[in-house]
C-alpha cells in the first residue's frame, strides 16, 4: 500500500481528522506561574480570577498524578504542553460571525457544525471553542432576551463576575485532585451558562471543542447555572484532527441546579483515538461533576463516548437537595487500542434523593473497557435509591470490560439495586440479521445499537442520529 | 511494634528446630511484613475494613510469641453433638489433636511441612507475617479415590491463657484425584483482643470434591482473618460457605483458581451481625481455561451499628471462554446505624462468557410485612419470618444435609 | 357490623376519600364499583390498616373503633383483605405461613392452636374444597404462582382464617373464567348468616357469581348512589360517566 493510499484510509477511518492552517499565539512552552500570569493577562482578567489560578497551581505543584485507574499511560511531561493556544485572528474579537475568520468558519462546516445555517435550522445555539478560545456564539439576541446568559466563559468573568465568583469552584474547588487543579490553574475558555429564575431554557444549548494545535493540552472549563425552577438541555461535541503524538484534554465541567431546576447534560465525545496500532489519540481526563443543590432539583448525564485513547471521566451528582435527582446514561465503546475508564459517582446526602444509572459499554480489537463507579447513601439521606445497570458487550478475545461498582449504604430506610451483565453477540443473533440481508457490520451496528438503545433514547433528536452513526462507524472493522 | 516483632521472632525461632536456610526465610518474611505492617485502608482490598486500625482500636499493642511447649487441655464440651466426626483441635494456634478415628488409615497421610513457605497469589501482608510465626504447619493428603466417610471438624479454640496476642497457624490439604473432604472450621473463643491469622491452601486434583464450611457463630471479641487459596483441577468442585456472625471483626477472603477444564467453585454466605461488629468477605474466583463454572450468592441481616462488607470479584482471562459466573449479594438493614457495603466486581477478556452480577441493600420491605400482620400475625413474627425467608436459600445451597441442618439449627433457621 | 361514617384519607396532601359512609350487617354481601382512581383501594388498605394515609372520620367494628388497631389486630377481629396483587415473598414457605398465621388467629380468639398434623389435615381438606393445587403449598409464598393461583391462594387463607368480614380487592382482575368460578364459588359456600363481604370490583363481571345485596358506586372517594343488584347492570351498560 503507498503513503498516499495509507493517508486516505486513515482519513476514512477518522472522518474527523484534519488539521486547520490558522495562525497562532501561543504561550511559551511549559507550566509555572509565569504562564499562568500570560494566561490571566492576556484574557484581560480580574485579579481574583488570577487569584483563583495560582491557588489551584499551589495545590497543584503538591499533588502526583495519580495511577489508581486502570489504563496505564505513559507519563506526561507538564512542562512539555503549550497551555495556551488561540487563533492569531481572535486578538482582535470579531463582533458578530460574518467577521469570524473564514477559515475557521470553514473549519466547522467539515465538522459538520456550519455555525450559521445549520444551526439556525436545527435551533440550537451554539458555542465553538477551538483550541483553547471560544470562537462564536449563535443566538445570543434570542437568548438575551429571556435573560439566559450563553457566551464564552472569559466573557463571563469580564461581563458577570458576580455570578462567576459565586459559582466556580463550587462544585470543583481548587483544591480537587490533580487533572482538575491542574484545569483550574490553566484553563483559558469554555462555555457558561446562567438560566434565571422560572425560565425553561427555549432551545438546546451546545457547545463543540476542537484541538487543532499541536502539542496543546486542551483545558476548558463549563460552567452552567440553572436558577430555581428553570430548565436547560446542553450538548457537547469534540473532535480532534489527527497527529502521532498523543494530546491531553482535561476540562472542568460544574453543574449547578438550584430549587425545582433541572440540567440536562449530553456529551458526544470522538476526539481522535489513535491509529490501529494505538498511536497517537486524545488523553480525556476529564472532571464532570453536577451539584443538585436545591430541593426538587435534577441533573441528568448522558455520555456518548467512541473517541480517545485513553478515556478517564467519571460525570457525578452530588444530591444535596431534599427530594433530588441525579442520572447518568453512559454507552462507552473502545476499538483498536482505545482504553476508557469511565463511570459514574452518585453522593446522596440530602432526604428523598434518587439516582440510576445505565451504563453499556461495548469493547473490541484489542481495546480495554471499565465501568467504575460509585453509589454512597449517607446516614442522612432518609428514604433514598438507586438503581444501576451496567452491561457489556465483548467482541473478540483480545479485548477485556470491566466492572468495578462501589456501593455503600449507610441508610436502613434506602435501597440500593445493582444489576451487571456481561455477554457476546449471539452467532443466532448475527445469522438471523444476515439470513435477512445485512452484511456482518450493518448486522453488529443493528444489535449493537439495540443494546444502547435505553441511553440512545436519552439524547435529544439531532444529537441521537448523530450517535447512532458513531455507533456504528466506531466498531468497523471489528467483527471478521 | 518494630522491637516486639523481632523480640518475639527470635523467641519464637528458639524453640523451634530450624536449618538455617529455614530461619533465614521467616527473618525475610518477617522484614517483609516489618517493611508493610498490617493492611490499611490506602490498599484497594483494604478500602472498607482498615485491619491496622481496628488492631489499634481493639486490641493496642500485640504481641506475636506463643509459648507452644506444653500442651493444652482439650475441653470437649466444645465439641459437636450428634454428627460424627473427625476432628483436628487447635488451642491457642497449637495443634493438640489431629484424630481421623472415622476413616482408613492407609488413605490419609499427614505431612509435616513445617519448612515450606506459602506464596499465594492476591495475598498481602499478612502472609508474610504468618509464615514468619506459624510453627508447625501440616499437609492432610487424601489419596486417591479415597472419600472421607465422615465430616473433619477443625475446632479453633482460644482460651482465657491469651490476651493482645497474635496467633498464625497453616495448613495445606491436597485432594488426590477422585477424592472428597467435608471440612468444617468451627471457632470459639474465650478470651478477647486476640488477633487470628489463618491461611489454608487447598490443592483439588481431576474430580476431586471439597465441601468448606466456616462457623463464626459464637459471641467474641476478637480479630480473625482467614485466607483460602484453593487451586482446582479439571472437574473438581469446590463449595464454601460461611456463616459469619460471632467476631468482632471477620474477615474471610476465598481466592479460588479454576485452572481445569469444567471445574467450579461455589461460594456462599452469611452475614448475621449484631452490636458494632465488622465482617468482610471478599472472593476472587480467578476463571483460568475454559468451561469453568461459579456462583456465589451473599444474604446479609445487619442490626444496630454492625458494618458488613462484601468484595467479590470474577476474572476471566481470555482463554477461559464459555465461563458461567454469577454473583449476587443481598443486605437487610434493620437499623439506621447499619452499613453494608459491596464491590462487585467483573474483570473479563474473554467474549464468549456469561457473567453476571447483582447487588441489593435496603430495609425490610414494608408491604410484605403489612401483607403478614393482615393475617394476623404480629410485627415481630412478620420479621422474623421474613428475615427467614431471607436467608434460607443460602443455607439451602449447603449441599451435605448433615451439615446443612447442623448450621440451619445453630442459626435457628426453621423450615 | 362495619359501620363507616364521613371517611376521609388523604395521601401526601393528595384527598382521595372525602366523607364516605356505609353500613355493613352480618349476613350481607356488598359491591362497590367505581372508575380506577376512585378511592377503591384505598378503602381496602385503610379497612385492613396500611399505615401511610392520614385519616379521619369513624369506622366502627362491631361497636369497637377499627382505627385505633394494628393491622394484625384487625385480622384478629375477623377482617380479611384478599390482595389485588398478593406480594410474592421469597424464602417463606406457604404452608409455614399459613400455619403461623392460623394458630396466630386463632390464639387471639381464645382457640386452641393447631399442631402440625391438624394444621396438615385441614388445610388439605380446605384446598380440596377449592381446587387449589396442595403441591403448591410446598413452595415459597406466591412466588412463580399464576394471577389465578395467588387470588386462589388467597381465597384459601380466607377460608381457613374463617373471617367475619372479608374484603374482596378487585380479586376478579386478571382472573380467566374458570379461576373466577372457582373464587366465586369458594365466596359463596363461605357466605352464611355471621359473616359478611365487600366485594371491591371495576366490573360487574364477578357479580354474575357472586349475588351481592347491595351495590354501591363510588366516585371521587364518595359512595354517589346504592342500590341493589341492578344497579351494577345498569353501570355496565351505562357507564361511570352518567353517574358524577
Amino acid at each position: 500500500m503507498n503513503n498516499r493510499q495509507k493517508e486516505i484510509d486513515n482519513l476514512k477511518d477518522y472522518k474527523y481528522g484534519f488539521s486547520t492552517d490558522i495562525e497562532n499565539i501561543q504561550a511559551p512552552k511549559g507550566l509555572n506561574e509565569d504562564v499562568i500570569k500570560f494566561i490571566s493577562n492576556i484574557k484581560n482578567e480580574p485579579a481574583w480570577m488570577l487569584e483563583f489560578r495560582l491557588k489551584a497551581f499551589d495545590r497543584f505543584k503538591v499533588l502526583k498524578e495519580p495511577d489508581w485507574q486502570k489504563p496505564k499511560f505513559p507519563k506526561i511531561d507538564y512542562q512539555d504542553l503549550y497551555y495556551y493556544s488561540a487563533p492569531k485572528s481572535m486578538k482582535d474579537k470579531p463582533k458578530s460571525l460574518d467577521e469570524l475568520d473564514p477559515k475557521l468558519l470553514e473549519t466547522y462546516k467539515k465538522l459538520g457544525i456550519p455555525l450559521q445555517e445549520q444551526a439556525r435550522l436545527n435551533g440550537i445555539a451554539v458555542d465553538a471553542v477551538f483550541d483553547s478560545v471560544s470562537v462564536a456564539t449563535t443566538f445570543k439576541d434570542e437568548l438575551t432576551k429571556q435573560g439566559i446568559i450563553f457566551c464564552p466563559i472569559s466573557e463571563a468573568i469580564q461581563n458577570h463576575p458576580q455570578l462567576v465568583k459565586k459559582y466556580l469552584g463550587s462544585v470543583i474547588p481548587t483544591s480537587d485532585h490533580f487533572f482538575a487543579t491542574l484545569n483550574s490553574a490553566v484553563f483559558t475558555d469554555g462555555s457558561f451558562v446562567y438560566i434565571p429564575e422560572g425560565i425553561r431554557c427555549p432551545m438546546e444549548l451546545s457547545t463543540y471543542f476542537r484541538i487543532n494545535a499541536s502539542n496543546t493540552g486542551q483545558f476548558e472549563r463549563t460552567l452552567i447555572i440553572a436558577d430555581k425552577g428553570s430548565y436547560v438541555s446542553y450538548l457537547e461535541g469534540c473532535t480532534a484532527p489527527m497527529r502521532d503524538e498523543n494530546q491531553l484534554h482535561a476540562a472542568n465541567v460544574e453543574l449547578v441546579a438550584l430549587d425545582d431546576a433541572e440540567i440536562k447534560y449530553s456529551t458526544v465525545q470522538n476526539w481522535y483515538p489513535g491509529d490501529k496500532d494505538g498511536k497517537g489519540g486524545i488523553y480525556n481526563f476529564v472532571t464532570k461533576r453536577g451539584l443538585c443543590k436545591g430541593k426538587n432539583s435534577k441533573i441528568s448525564w448522558t455520555q456518548v463516548e467512541t473517541g480517545s485513547a485513553i478515556t478517564w471521566k467519571y460525570p457525578s451528582c452530588i444530591l444535596k437537595g431534599d427530594n433530588s435527582v441525579g442520572e447518568f446514561y453512559s454507552i462507552a465503546i473502545t476499538n483498536n487500542h482505545q482504553k476508557a475508564d469511565t463511570g459514574t459517582k452518585m453522593i446522596h446526602l440530602g432526604k428523598n434523593t434518587k439516582s440510576k444509572i445505565i451504563s453499556k459499554g461495548i469493547s473490541a480489537g484489542s481495546s480495554d473497557m471499565t465501568y467504575r463507579g460509585l453509589v454512597d447513601i449517607s446516614s442522612k439521606a432518609k428514604n433514598s435509591n438507586n438503581y444501576t445497570q451496567c452491561d457489556s458487550l465483548l467482541m473478540g478475545n483480545k479485548c477485556g470490560a470491566h466492572t468495578v461498582p462501589y456501593i455503600k449504604n449507610k441508610n436502613s430506610e434506602s435501597n440500593i439495586a445493582h444489576e451487571a451483565t456481561t455477554s457476546k453477540i449471539s452467532e443466532e443473533q448475527l445469522h438471523y440479521c444476515q439470513q435477512r440481508g445485512l452484511n456482518p457490520e450493518e448486522a453488529v451496528g443493528l444489535i449493537v445499537n439495540g443494546f444502547c438503545k435505553e441511553v440512545l433514547q436519552q439524547l435529544p433528536m439531532e444529537f441521537a442520529v448523530e450517535a447512532q452513526k458513531l455507533v456504528g462507524i466506531s466498531l468497523e472493522g471489528s467483527v471478521g | 511494634m518494630k522491637e516486639q516483632l523481632k523480640k518475639d521472632f527470635d523467641n519464637n525461632i528458639k524453640n523451634l528446630n530450624l536449618s538455617q536456610k529455614d530461619i533465614e526465610i521467616k527473618k525475610f518474611c518477617l522484614d517483609n511484613f516489618i517493611e508493610k505492617g498490617f493492611p490499611n485502608r490506602k490498599e484497594e482490598d483494604w478500602k472498607f475494613s482498615d485491619l491496622n486500625q481496628l488492631i489499634k482500636n481493639n486490641i493496642g499493642e500485640l504481641s506475636f510469641y506463643n509459648d507452644h511447649t506444653s500442651t493444652n487441655k482439650v475441653d470437649t464440651s466444645v465439641f459437636v453433638d450428634g454428627l460424627e466426626h473427625n476432628k483436628i483441635v487447635f488451642i491457642n494456634g497449637r495443634i493438640e489433636k489431629i484424630d481421623f478415628e472415622y476413616e482408613k488409615k492407609d488413605q490419609i497421610e499427614i505431612i509435616d511441612q513445617s519448612e515450606t513457605i506459602n506464596e499465594f497469589k492476591n495475598s498481602n501482608s499478612l502472609s508474610d507475617l504468618n509464615n514468619a510465626f506459624t510453627n508447625k504447619c501440616f499437609k492432610i493428603l487424601v489419596k486417591k479415590g479415597y472419600q472421607l466417610i465422615k465430616p473433619l471438624i477443625i475446632y479453633h479454640s482460644i482460651n482465657s491463657k491469651i490476651w493482645s496476642k497474635n496467633i498464625n497457624l497453616r495448613l495445606n490439604f491436597e485432594l488426590d484425584k477422585d477424592s472428597s473432604l467435608r471440612l468444617i472450621d468451627l471457632f470459639s473463643d474465650t478470651s478477647e483482643k486476640n488477633f487470628l491469622n489463618i491461611f489454608y491452601n487447598f490443592e483439588l486434583k481431576e474430580n476431586a470434591v471439597l465441601k468448606n464450611y466456616k462457623v463464626d457463630k459464637f459471641e467474641n471479641k476478637n480479630i480473625k482473618y482467614s485466607f483460602n487459596n484453593i487451586d482446582q483441577d479439571k472437574n473438581s468442585v469446590s463449595e464454601t460457605f460461611i456463616l459469619s456472625s460471632g467476631s468482632k471483626f471477620f474477615k474471610n477472603e476465598i481466592n479460588c483458581n479454576l485452572n481445569g477444564e469444567y471445574s467450579s467453585a461455589f461460594v456462599n454466605g452469611i452475614f448475621s451481625l449484631n452490636n458494632d461488629k465488622h465482617h468482610e468477605i471478599r472472593t476472587i474466583i480467578n476463571h483460568l481455561t475454559k468451561n469453568t463454572k461459579s456462583y456465589q450468592l451473599i444474604k446479609s441481616v445487619l442490626e444496630e451499628s454492625s458494618k458488613a462488607v462484601y468484595q467479590g470479584k470474577i476474572f476471566v482471562n481470555s482463554d477461559a471462554q464459555k465461563t458461567d459466573g454469577y454473583q449476587l449479594s443481598k443486605a437487610i438493614l434493620l437499623n439506621k446505624e447499619s452499613e453494608f457495603n459491596a464491590k462487585p466486581e467483573l474483570e473479563i477478556y474473554a467474549d464468549d462468557v456469561k457473567c453476571s452480577h447483582g447487588s441489593a441493600s435496603g430495609s425490610l420491605n414494608e408491604d410484605s410485612i403489612f401483607y403478614l400482620m393482615s393475617r394476623g400475625l404480629n410485627y415481630q413474627q412478620s420479621r422474623e419470618l421474613l428475615i427467614n425467608g431471607f436467608l434460607l436459600d443460602v443455607v439451602e445451597k449447603i449441599t451435605d444435609s448433615q451439615i446443612k441442618n447442623l448450621i440451619k439449627n445453630m442459626i435457628g433457621i426453621k423450615e | 357490623m362495619l359501620k363507616i361514617n364521613n371517611l376521609n384519607a388523604t395521601i401526601d396532601n393528595k384527598s382521595i376519600l372525602n366523607g364516605l359512609s356505609l353500613d355493613i350487617n352480618p349476613g350481607q354481601v356488598h359491591a362497590i364499583m367505581g372508575p380506577n382512581g376512585s378511592g377503591k383501594s384505598t378503602l381496602s388498605n385503610i379497612l385492613s390498616g396500611k399505615k401511610g394515609y392520614e385519616v379521619s372520620g369513624e369506622v366502627l367494628f362491631e361497636e369497637k373503633d377499627l382505627l385505633e388497631l394494628e393491622t394484625e389486630e384487625r385480622a384478629h377481629k375477623g377482617i380479611f383483605l384478599a390482595f389485588q396483587y398478593p406480594l410474592e415473598i421469597p424464602g417463606v414457605n406457604t404452608n409455614i405461613f399459613l400455619k403461623t398465621s392460623l394458630n396466630a388467629v386463632r390464639k387471639a380468639r381464645g382457640e386452641k392452636e393447631l399442631d402440625a398434623i391438624e394444621f396438615l389435615k385441614l388445610v388439605k381438606e380446605k384446598s380440596k374444597k377449592l381446587k387449589f393445587d396442595e403441591e403448591k403449598l410446598n413452595r415459597q409464598l406466591n412466588v412463580g404462582f399464576s394471577g389465578g393461583e395467588k387470588k386462589k391462594n388467597e381465597i384459601l387463607q380466607m377460608s381457613l382464617l374463617d373471617p367475619k368480614l372479608s374484603i374482596l380487592d378487585e380479586t376478579d382482575s386478571g382472573l380467566d373464567i374458570d379461576a373466577l368460578k372457582v373464587v366465586a364459588d369458594g365466596v359463596n359456600t363461605l357466605r352464611d348468616k355471621n359473616n359478611a363481604f365487600l366485594i371491591i370490583t371495576h366490573y360487574q363481571r364477578l357479580l354474575d357469581y357472586i349475588k351481592p345485596d347491595f351495590v354501591h358506586v363510588l366516585m371521587n372517594g364518595k359512595i354517589v348512589k346504592s342500590g341493589g343488584p341492578d344497579l351494577a347492570l345498569e353501570l355496565e351498560k351505562k357507564g361511570y360517566e352518567n353517574f358524577n
